[in-house]
């Protein structure tokens, strides 16, 4: 019945079937419009940031402020106006943290592969996963209250709220994005090697020392700049417990201020000062920095874990 | 069963609410509030916080039309918000300048009294400084609590950030515009640099008369006690006001606001929180 | 000797690590347990009447807890559409070159620092008021929109991975079944990267749900009551966690952190918990390659 029906119908089909493939594909066109828009959106917002921080930075140029603002004094009632103590604070701070954090997540990677018994192996990599989600507002809280007078009574010359401070707090912080980068390079060099050195005749920890480690080698750059990289974007810590001196700090003990705190103190003043404009140079040069971060982390990898990134 | 659960529960729920309503019938000066309704949002001065908290906690209870957000920041802020537009109302604690009140426009309601201190931790022997020893000690010179009479121990100075009116206050009265270290921790409210002192011994800074308490012990001046008395009668001589700015004309509502810090119901409230209440 | 070397220094740190992070959990278990009670939520007001939003809440936390919520509602139903259509879109429809760019664009984002975020919040707010929108102001809608910019590089990330690492033969059966490339997606690929999708969405609450940074410049404020409307100036979790822990006048305000902080290590924990058993259960069962759905 239905065959016969259809055989003088056929010219019609066939018509029908091309405005629905027409139809279909206009559709495929919407769609992906709408999807190359909200990409365009989300790439868009990188380039509005960007445009933002170079559109308020651009009077300071002009005005010729700049120099002024790239000084080593920060005292706006005396007319300076000077960014870089931040500069040296945030990267001191960085890297001070950096060298906590960093052995240790080698020591926790290679207890996990070899150095240490399997069965921790579980509970530990459980525990540091935990750590991501340790928002950084308690971190500082519980540093406030708990690290600081430790520090103080241990170190009479500081209040407490210092660069030692802060660098012990940070390094907590950023120990699992080390530590789970390296860790996921180490897994993939692992599955590739392990038969082959024990074949040879290696221990798990020869093999970890000898043959694992140089393999992973980008897998420990990318964990190093990533590392280096939320440390630096970090404000809450900063603000919290480091001082927040607009200084050089020539000891340990001393309170520094890093760009992200200067940005979170300063903001509050009047919006056509110049110290107002002074937060925009720091977030450029805050951009820049990451940026460049995240660029040479390309290199590195064909793949970043984005998902493992927390600023 | 659960239709019955309802209805109980609603009339407990109108219980509360009869219980409430009556609690507020005394209250008179805030029934100039009944009739409003709508939003302010205040912003600002450190000092002012605990005032502004405590009037919004009476009104809104006494209106739930009315509603009021307390944010801080500094007296930096309180210009530059109201400035902007970003609040209703910028709290002060000192002066604004000629130049700020023509470029916003602003209008400026002066409600209360307030000194500065020199606050040190209730620990520390140290009571009493010329404004000398002060000066010396904020530059940086004096560094060690045994030259002032104290234990051998390094001082450890707490300063504000520069939005702080209580900074500019202190820098001007005090310190006649003198350097202050670049070692200084800096912190970001009078809460924050009374809790630091609180925590620490060694520790020197200041906060508004009205921040100290049994935690943190205020330090005399020239031989003269930090009070508000003695503020007000001018023998303290570090002193300000608090203001409440707003951007041109009032709306009724931020009016009525501004009436009731400045009236009789206002006045308790500041007096509580340890400052003088401005009386007209 | 290396190798001992090696592994006294593997067990030193792993001891150090375990010992500063339990100590540090212990302390604000053992400190937080303490102040839970309805008063640290809703102070002296009654709970029914706080929780109805009737009459509003002084010295409790619900306030923050509501603002958070509402928070991370808004800014996940803002960022979602955006990051699985731009992860769609990278996965399956970008051309080479494109996608280069694209990517390199997503990877910046995904390093920007919160406080920057904030940054352009405020001064998009500053811009916007001077110029076309005069009434414009620092509120829930614009924190929420820095925030989704936040946690967009999450989403699309874990979008565009969870889809290229399905099986190239699920794609075809799903082509060579007739479906066109949208239907192929919408009824095949999309359901079973969805976990994948889902753990994305999860980690970008949490991470909505903690940043301080970008409400501290946007609208967050220390007394608000509830959320008046999106609108209006909130108060939030993180913020008042960080208030208190500078601003606390009195003890009990301080045990009050405490509280704060522990029911907001609650919340991410709970959130990091299910995201890390939705994305174990991915890689597994396309690990077995036993499941084509």
């Amino acid at each position: 019945m239905s065959i016969q029906r259809e055989i003088p119908l056929a010219p019609t089909a066939e018509a029908a079937l091309k405005t629905h493939w027409r139809r279909l594909n206009r559709r495929q066109g919407r769609v992906q419009a709408l999807l190359l828009l909200a990409t365009l959106i989300s790439c868009g917002s990188v380039v509005a940031i960007l445009g933002f921080l170079t559109y308020f930075t651009v009077p300071i140029l002009t005005e010729g402020h700049l120099t002024a603002i790239f000084s080593w004094s920060w005292r706006p009632f005396h007319g300076k106006f000077g960014i870089l103590p931040m500069v040296a604070g945030s990267l001191c701070l960085a890297a001070s943290a950096m060298a906590v954090a960093y052995p240790l997540g080698l020591g926790i990677c290679g207890f996990a592969h070899g150095l240490g018994p399997r069965w921790l192996r579980g509970p530990l990599m459980g525990l540091i996963n935990f750590m991501t989600s340790i928002p950084t507002v308690v971190y500082g809280f519980v540093s406030v209250i708990f690290l600081v007078p430790l520090v103080r009574t241990t170190f009479p010359a500081s209040t407490g709220y210092s660069w030692l401070t802060a660098t012990l707090t940070l390094s907590l912080m950023i120990l699992p994005t080390i530590v789970l980068l390296i860790q996921a390079q180490l897994q993939q060099v692992d599955a590739k090697v392990r038969l082959a050195s024990a074949a040879l005749g290696f221990s798990p920890s020869q093999t970890l020392l000898w043959v694992m480690r140089p393999l992973a080698a980008r897998g420990l750059w990318a964990a190093a700049v990533l590392g280096f990289s939320r440390a630096l974007g970090d404000t809450l810590i900063a603000l919290m417990v480091a001082g927040n001196a607009p200084q050089v700090p020539h000891s340990m003990l001393d309170s520094i201020r890093t760009l992200t705190a200067h940005i979170a103190l300063v903001v509050a003043t009047d919006s056509t000062s110049r110290a107002y404009q002074s937060i925009f140079v720091s977030g450029l040069i805050l951009f820049a920095v990451t940026g460049a971060v995240n660029l040479s982390l390309r290199r590195l990898q064909s793949r970043t874990p984005a998902g493992k990134r927390h600023a | 069963m659960f239709q019955s659960t309802k209805r109980l529960l609603a009339v407990i729920l109108a219980l509360v609410f009869c219980l409430c309503a009556a609690s507020f019938v005394g209250a008179q000066n805030l029934a100039s509030f009944k009739t409003l309704k709508g939003k302010i949002d205040i912003a600002g001065g450190t000092a002012h916080i605990p005032v502004m908290k405590d009037a919004a906690e009476q009104i809104m209870k006494f209106n739930p039309n009315i509603r009021i957000t307390v944010a801080g920041g500094g007296s930096g802020v309180g210009v530059q918000k109201v400035g902007a537009g970003l609040v209703d109302i910028g709290d002060t604690g000192r002066a604004l300048t000629k130049a700020e009140i023509a470029k916003y426009g602003l209008k400026t309601f002066p409600f209360a009294i307030d000194g500065v201190a020199l606050a040190v931790n209730p620990k520390n022997p140290v009571s009493a400084l010329t404004s000398r020893q002060i000066q010396d000690i904020f530059a940086g010179k004096i560094k060690n609590w045994k030259a002032v009479g104290g234990p051998n121990e390094p001082i450890h100075l707490f300063t504000r950030d520069e939005a702080s009116g209580t900074r500019a206050t202190f820098w001007k009265e005090l310190l006649k515009k003198g350097p202050i270290n670049a070692k200084a921790n800096v912190v970001p409210s009078n809460g924050a640099m009374k809790m630091a002192i609180a925590q620490d011994p060694q520790a020197i800074g200041y906060v508004g008369i009205g921040f100290l308490d049994k935690t943190v012990k205020g330090i005399k001046l020239n031989r003269v006690e930090p009070t508000q008395e003695n503020a007000k009668s001018g023998k303290y001589p570090v002193t300000r006001l608090l203001y409440m700015n707003t951007k041109g004309e009032p709306s009724p509502l931020v009016k009525t606001f501004i009436a009731y810090i400045r009236g009789p119901e206002g006045a308790k409230i500041i007096k509580k929180h340890g400052f003088l209440p401005l009386t007209k | 000797m290396a190798y001992f070397l090696a592994r006294g220094f593997a067990w030193l740190a792993v001891a150090a690590v375990l010992g500063v992070v339990l100590l540090f959990l212990g302390f604000l278990v053992v400190r937080g347990l303490s102040t839970f009670n309805l008063g640290l939520f809703f102070g002296k007001t009654p709970v029914w009447a706080a929780i109805t939003g009737r009459l509003p809440v002084w010295h409790g936390i619900w306030p923050a807890c509501v603002g958070t919520i509402l928070l991370v509602l808004l800014a996940s139903g803002l960022a979602l559409p955006l990051g699985v259509a731009s992860g769609i879109y990278l996965a399956h429809y970008a051309q080479d070159a494109w996608k280069r760019w694209f990517g390199l664009a997503v990877e910046v984002l995904a390093g920007i620092p919160s406080i920057l975020m904030g940054l352009f919040g405020f001064a998009l707010i500053l811009f916007l008021k001077k110029t076309f929108v005069p009434q414009a102001n620092t509120c829930l809608l614009l924190s929420a929109c820095c925030l989704a910019l936040l946690v967009l590089p999450y989403l699309i990330f874990m979008t565009q991975t969870t889809l290229e690492s399905l099986p190239e033969e699920l794609r075809l059966a799903g082509l060579s079944l007739g479906f066109t490339p949208w239907q192929n997606m919408l009824h095949v690929l999309l359901p079973a990267a969805s976990r994948g999708v889902l753990s994305g969405v999860i980690l970008a609450v949490g991470r909505a749900a903690e940043d301080t940074a970008v409400i501290l410049l946007t609208g967050v404020v220390a007394n608000a009551g509830l959320p008046s409307g999106i609108l209006g100036k909130y108060e939030a979790l993180p913020f008042h966690i960080f208030y208190l822990a500078s601003q606390a006048r009195t003890e009990a305000e301080l045990a009050k952190g405490f509280g704060a902080a522990l029911i907001l290590l609650l919340i991410t924990a709970a959130l990091f918990l299910g995201a890390y058993y939705l994305k174990s259960t991915v890689t597994k069962s396309w690990d077995q390659k036993d499941l084509l759905i």
